[in-house]
């Protein structure tokens, strides 16, 4: 790609940005949402972040699923869960989780 | 002394809280380690992609939209035509649509520049923050202090991070698998959205979707999944309201 077409590129993703993220703030109070869409929505914010997750700890660089302990992800996402689950606190268990994941990671290389 | 006193002072949503800035920004504190490396993350993955420095930096600042980006570069790389990365760029956004629909009402009275940035610069986490604290978009002191101060050092992790990956470029070894920071930072905040069995029946439907629909074309199956799992988690909790307005 040509050094202009990047720019229209970068451009166009801001555009796209702005359409999602602002679309709603902009003219939401004209359009009211149905009840059922309302309830439905309340739960999309879990399912969002879930569909982010699940193919970063599941998939491996090859696209295919992987759910046995040589997922080292899959392992120390499931274990930092845990750790949060008991001590609810997010800056310990990234620090744990990465920790570790790390130290499985330098572990199955040996 | 004078702005203490509720005599003096209007209570307004717009009207500067400081108490509500700073528990805004004690909240969202944590969450910011894993912004910054998911932006460090994004930011070397720009300039190894092969966007020049200039317009890696032109897209962090400009776009701030990490899995669009992410998106985004491969399909720079191949050539793919301007309307297919505008597309992409739309799905992969699409639960911020979702997000912007649950916030906005909170804040209709603001004027229009002020509701164009605050919806721009809203992550996903900030978002989820600001909801499982305010979960009514009834008027109330505070409520936009708390979101600033949720949503303004989100914006200033990410860019910091992702500038510092734009610089370090390739220094930094792909093993240490930075991004995994980011994915432990949404755990964190999906985990306390995931009480009762509808909201984890969604949950798990969700992500089980997302992973065997992660081959379609366009991240559509980010789409399918999130839809997916609103579908479920509502169908199991009118089944279950049903239930209890039979037996009650």
């Amino acid at each position: 790609m040509a050094d202009w077409e990047i720019w229209v590129v970068i451009f166009v993703l801001a555009l796209a940005t702005a359409a999602t993220r602002s679309g709603f703030w902009l003219v939401g109070h004209r359009v009211t949402i149905p009840k059922r869409v309302q309830e439905m929505l309340r739960y999309a914010p879990a399912c969002a972040l879930a569909a982010i997750v699940a193919p970063d700890l599941i998939l491996a660089a090859d696209g295919q699923p992987v759910l046995d302990a040589s997922n080292l992800k899959l392992v120390a996402g499931i274990v930092a869960t845990v750790y949060y689950l008991l001590r609810r606190n997010m800056l310990e268990t990234i620090i744990f989780g990465m920790a570790f994941f790390t130290a499985l990671r330098l572990i199955s290389v040996i | 002394m004078i702005e203490s006193s509720p005599a003096a002072a209007a209570p307004c949503v717009a009207t500067h809280h400081e108490p509500s800035w700073r528990a805004g920004v004690k909240t969202g504190l944590p969450s910011l380690f894993g912004i910054g490396a998911w932006g460090l993350v994004v930011g070397i993955a720009m300039v190894k992609s092969g966007l020049t420095i200039p317009q890696a930096l032109g897209m962090t600042l400009v776009v701030f939209a990490g899995s669009a980006q992410l998106a985004a570069l491969p399909l720079i790389a191949a050539d793919a035509p301007i309307w297919v990365i505008f597309v992409t760029a739309l799905v992969v956004n699409l639960r911020f649509v979702i997000f912007s629909a649950l916030l906005a009402p909170h804040f209709a009275h603001l004027p229009w520049r002020q509701r164009l940035t605050l919806g721009y610069v809203s992550g996903d986490i900030s978002v989820a923050l600001f909801l499982q604290k305010y979960p009514s978009p009834a008027p109330e002191i505070g409520k936009l202090s708390y979101l600033k101060g949720l949503l303004y050092p989100n914006w200033a992790s990410w860019q910091i991070g992702s500038i510092a990956g734009v610089l370090l470029g390739s220094v930094v070894p792909p093993e240490w698998n930075l991004s995994f920071a980011g994915t432990l930072a949404i755990i964190c905040v999906m985990v306390p959205l995931t009480a009762g069995r509808p909201a984890l029946c969604g949950v798990l439907v969700a992500g089980a979707v997302s992973v065997l629909a992660h081959g379609l074309p366009y991240k559509l199956g980010l789409l399918a999944a999130v839809l997916a799992g609103m579908l479920s988690a509502m169908l199991v909790g009118e089944t279950a309201e049903k239930l209890r307005s039979k037996h009650g």
